[in-house]
């Protein structure tokens, strides 16, 4: 029965709970340990088709490039024109291009491959009777899993009781309001999934409540199975992504300007429009920087790589540079700057007594779930610990629970309704001033007081240990006559008891981290549910500077204007509510900050998805690790300032590509334009242009291993196109000048101007052009004195080299004949030498100029 | 093309590509100089001799290599280049130790 692949199809929601049990051949006790290995064998792992990694796909990858297409234009045309050799030559290179591109992508991709599987989800299920929290893969039929809010579903499953259940089924339906669920039975034929309101699909959030389930398909069987190729929701373009583009449509244009410019004016001139034309689209291959979307994948996944043993992993590569170039962190509180350990301190009433009732109260009104481990809210199963700890978990024992309010970041409260000699009991536990605007009276010393006069005391205690840094939950109680169900209506005319008190203590390390932190640029900001007391005590314990301290209250009446001018001024943000978050991430993203967020709850999910950076931590709920783009394996926020460094590097390595494609080769291709209108021939033959193209990207392959000079990754940097378009239009122009000279000393000191010496005139020309284009990157890639006070790696060091060496010597072998080239007269090498010299120390002191006015 | 209208080509071209950089040196410099006058970040007089010297050697230099090229002597070419290389890592160390 169960071995039908479309088991949703079954008829489980017109059928009972009891029914579904049977069906299922499971229990309200679960299934043994022992039946769902077996059903794991039987149904496999509960996870989705999705994309596995293969080396064909990234193989066919490499042809869906406008470059390849320009090549294979390139090779078809000269074909066509009897250029055989050079057909022959162009399609070689295509291949070669194709296995450098292949072997670095699928290195690249396997990195991420393994660092994805790092990631895993957790789900709560019963199994022999007793709680267990099991990897969400390997869930199978017939499981009974306990769903809170901020879980993912984690398969299709039938509820079979559910608090205030609402879930978010946007993932399924695109649908972005909460729908409510329930276990009730459905009398309905042929249902679409947004009918099934007794069913919780696979992939959607708890937003509200809580539920129990019978899972009841896995993996592919799920409905998201069936459709989750067409479910990818797509993140928020990046900061980098951004600049990229920006980049990559100012160097389009600049290609086409200048290749319909070079054929336009070769074929007016006179030149053979086979050769104009494979000429101006070997000038336009020689522009484009192809090898852009290799070097930023080698750099990420390297990075990721790296980042991963330092217990960061990365799920969305692109956002490491962002990651690198943030500039504002915004964090919660628990477990990054305290240490998450929440431990129960101390429980008294308005009067300093120990009223047991607090404990056993708060044990009632609790959603730990208590198996092996106690699992749960850090709050919840402090309160367990605490009471074991001190023999006091039997106090509940005569209580039964009747019904649950669940907790709300609205209310920011619980209830639960109890039972004990048939008298009904509600307890509510919450922040303060959440549960004492809900109450009427105060219990001092088993008498009950009117709650205004002894509200002022209240609040001076829960002022007071705030300001100590504690985390004060209150706890109410009253009497409340049986009803059918309960709601936040029944919240109302509570008698105040007492406070429970927690410490969280800072964590070690938070104060080096916050410092790193500060000196590299990035301002820490603290976005809390806490209190304005208990996190301004955080701050002070761990040197962060307050400058202003703004509540969710006075958020509320804020316009968005306002709030964009507040959020750069703010330190820490209390009492906020998931959407304040939200808007806090919209204002500062508006002010062109580059912003990060760290969090880990339900709570967090909205902004995590907003910043340009989502941080998460393993333990997180599912939704928030969903969001996240990073997920730290500890919450620590030093081991974030490692992999902010990580950014900062690749995003150096990535722009000191940039800078080179867009001066040095823009600069030769400038060149080839000029010197095709006054040359008698081509001053390069395509084959010749393409080839260059071909060992400049092999000598730039290691680049992504190349050391950032330390100033460089001291502050957060930012695309800035204008440096860019700067730097293109001074650096181009002295590579294009060396080129004018090398044509000079070919013209007229070897007299290399007739098409007899052609072949001459376009190997000294590719040499010093492969020397000049190459050999600047040991200039450009630092703004100090190149090799004496900035080393490059020793990997691009020997590539480079190695490569400059083999240009050097190809018009000395069989290939060079091939390719076109000719030996070159000694006389000519030394000339040579002392040109490429000249032009580096010349680009050396242009940077002192340019730098000395410009900023990155 | 006869050689004489080559090198005519020939000198246009490497002049009209250091003609390019020149203004582009001194755009950049007065852009970069107008923004920081706003936020009165600088005096306001400016020292041709200093602050235009590395346009003063890429003149020299295009100077050079012009009648180096028109003589067409090779030794005069080499013995320009190693003279200029001196000045430029003269003027290297001193601005890049200062830093």
């Amino acid at each position: 029965m169960l071995n039908e692949a479309k088991v949703i199809r079954k008829n489980y929601w017109s059928i009972s709970p009891t029914d579904v049990y049977k069906t299922l051949k499971t229990s309200e006790q679960g299934l043994s340990e022992k039946e769902a290995q077996q059903r794991l064998k039987e149904y496999g792992y509960n996870e989705l088709p999705r994309q596995v990694f293969s080396w064909f796909r990234v193989f066919i990858r490499q042809f869906k490039n406008p470059i390849f297409l320009i090549l294979v234009a390139c090779a078809v045309v000269s074909g066509f024109f009897g250029e055989l050799k050079q057909s022959i030559a162009i399609l070689l290179m295509i291949a070669i291009s194709v296995v450098l591109g292949f072997f670095n992508e699928y290195k690249a991709e396997k990195i991420v491959e393994n660092l994805r599987q790092s990631v895993s989800y957790k789900s709560l299920v019963i199994r022999d009777g007793k709680s267990y929290e099991i990897d969400s893969r390997l869930v199978v039929p017939g499981d009974i899993n306990v769903v809170y809010v901020g879980d993912i579903i984690p398969a299709d499953a039938r509820i079979i009781e559910s608090k205030d259940l609402q879930i978010d089924e946007s993932t399924l339906t695109g649908e972005s309001f909460s729908v409510e669920k329930s276990s009730k039975s459905l009398d309905i034929q042929h249902p679409t999934p947004q009918q099934l309101s007794n069913y919780a699909f696979m992939g959607t959030v708890v937003t509200h409540g809580s539920a129990k389930c019978i899972i009841i398909s896995t993996g592919k069987n799920t409905e998201l199975g069936t459709i989750s190729k067409s479910l990818v929701r797509p993140h928020p373009e990046t900061e980098f992504q951004k600049g990229i583009k920006s980049y990559g449509k100012m160097l389009m244009t600049l290609t086409m300007a200048l290749a319909i410019g070079i054929f336009g004016l070769n074929a007016i001139i006179g030149h053979k429009l086979i050769d104009s034309l494979l000429f101006s689209l070997a000038v336009a291959v020689g522009l484009v920087p192809e090898l852009m979307p290799a070097i930023v994948t080698i750099s990420l996944s390297e990075g990721a790589g790296k980042m991963a043993k330092v217990k960061v992993i990365v799920k969305r590569l692109v956002s490491i540079e962002d990651l690198g170039n943030m500039n504002v962190l915004c964090t919660d509180k628990t477990g990054t700057l305290t240490e998450g350990k929440i431990i129960l301190n101390d429980y008294y009433s308005l009067t300093e007594e120990k009223d047991p009732r607090i404990l056993s109260y708060s044990l009632l009104c609790n959603k730990a779930a208590i198996g092996e481990k106690i699992i749960g809210d850090p709050i919840d199963v402090a309160i367990w610990k605490y009471a074991i700890d001190n023999c006091a978990q039997e106090s509940v024992k005569d209580y039964s629970k009747v019904d649950d309010i669940p907790f709300n970041y609205q209310r920011r409260m619980m209830s639960t309704i109890v039972k004990k000699d048939d008298k009904l009991l509600l307890i509510t536990k919450g922040a303060p001033e959440s549960v004492v605007s809900r109450c009427k009276y105060a219990e001092i010393k088993g008498k009950n007081k009117p709650l205004s006069s002894v509200l002022k005391s209240i609040n001076v205690k829960f002022n007071k240990l705030s300001q100590q840094g504690y985390r004060i939950l209150a706890v109410a109680y009253r009497k409340i006559d049986k009803k059918t169900s309960y709601s936040v209506e029944d919240e109302k005319d509570l008698t105040f008891l007492g406070f429970l008190i927690f410490t969280d203590p800072p964590k070690r390390g938070a104060r080096q981290a916050i410092a790193k932190l500060k000196e590299m640029g990035v301002n820490v900001k603290i976005l809390t549910g806490d209190n304005e007391l208990v996190a301004r005590k955080i701050c002070e314990d761990i040197k962060v500077p307050v400058k202003k301290v703004v509540c969710g209250s006075d958020l509320n009446q804020m316009s968005f204007t306002k709030l964009k001018k507040i959020v750069e001024e703010t330190t820490i943000f209390a009492r906020i509510t998931p959407e304040q978050k939200l808007d806090i991430m919209k204002a500062l993203k508006e002010n062109k900050n580059v912003v990060g967020f760290l969090g880990d709850g339900v709570n967090d999910a909205p902004a995590l998805y907003e910043a340009d950076v989502g941080i998460s931590v393993d333990t997180a709920v599912d939704v928030a690790k969903d969001a996240a783009d990073i997920v730290l394996l500890d919450k620590d926020l030093l081991v974030l300032a490692n992999g902010i460094t990580e950014g900062r590097k690749i995003f150096g390595n990535t722009i000191k590509y940039v800078l080179m494609g867009t001066s040095s080769n823009f600069g030769n291709m400038f060149s080839a334009a000029a010197a095709s209108i006054f040359l008698p021939f081509l001053p390069m033959l395509p084959i010749q242009i393409l080839f260059m193209n071909l060992l400049y990207d092999i000598a730039n392959m290691t680049l992504p291993t190349d050391n950032v000079d330390e100033e460089y990754i001291k502050k957060p940097k930012r695309w800035n196109i204008t440096f860019v378009r700067n730097y293109t239009l001074f650096f181009g122009p002295f590579s294009s000048l060396y080129d004018f000279l090398t044509y000079g000393i070919m013209l007229f000191i070897f007299g290399a101007s007739t098409p007899a010496l052609a072949k001459v005139f376009q190997t000294g020309w590719f040499v010093e052009s492969f020397w000049t284009e190459v050999l600047v990157m040991f200039v450009i890639r630092t703004r100090r004195i190149p090799f004496f006070t900035s080393r490059p790696s020793k990997w691009l060091t020997l590539l480079t080299l190695s490569c400059v060496a083999f240009g050097t010597i190809l018009p000395f072998t069989p290939l060079g004949g091939f390719l076109g080239f000719a030996p070159l007269p000694i006389r000519y090498w030394i000339l040579l030498i002392l040109m490429v010299a000249t032009y580096l120390v010349l680009v050396d002191a242009g940077k002192v100029f340019f730098y000395k006015i410009c900023k990155f | 093309m006869t050689d004489v209208n080559l090198f005519v080509w020939w000198a246009a071209i490497i002049s009209g590509g250091s003609i390019f950089q020149v203004l582009v040196a001194i755009y950049i410099y007065i852009k970069q100089r107008k923004r920081r006058k706003e936020s009165k970040k600088i005096a306001n007089n400016v020292d041709l001799l200093k602050n235009f010297i590395f346009v003063w050697i890429l003149i020299g230099l295009l100077v050079f290599y012009i009648i180096s090229i028109k003589i067409g002597s090779a030794n005069l070419f080499a013995a320009g280049n190693i003279f200029v290389e001196v000045i430029l890592i003269i003027y290297l160390m001193k601005n890049k130790l200062a830093e």
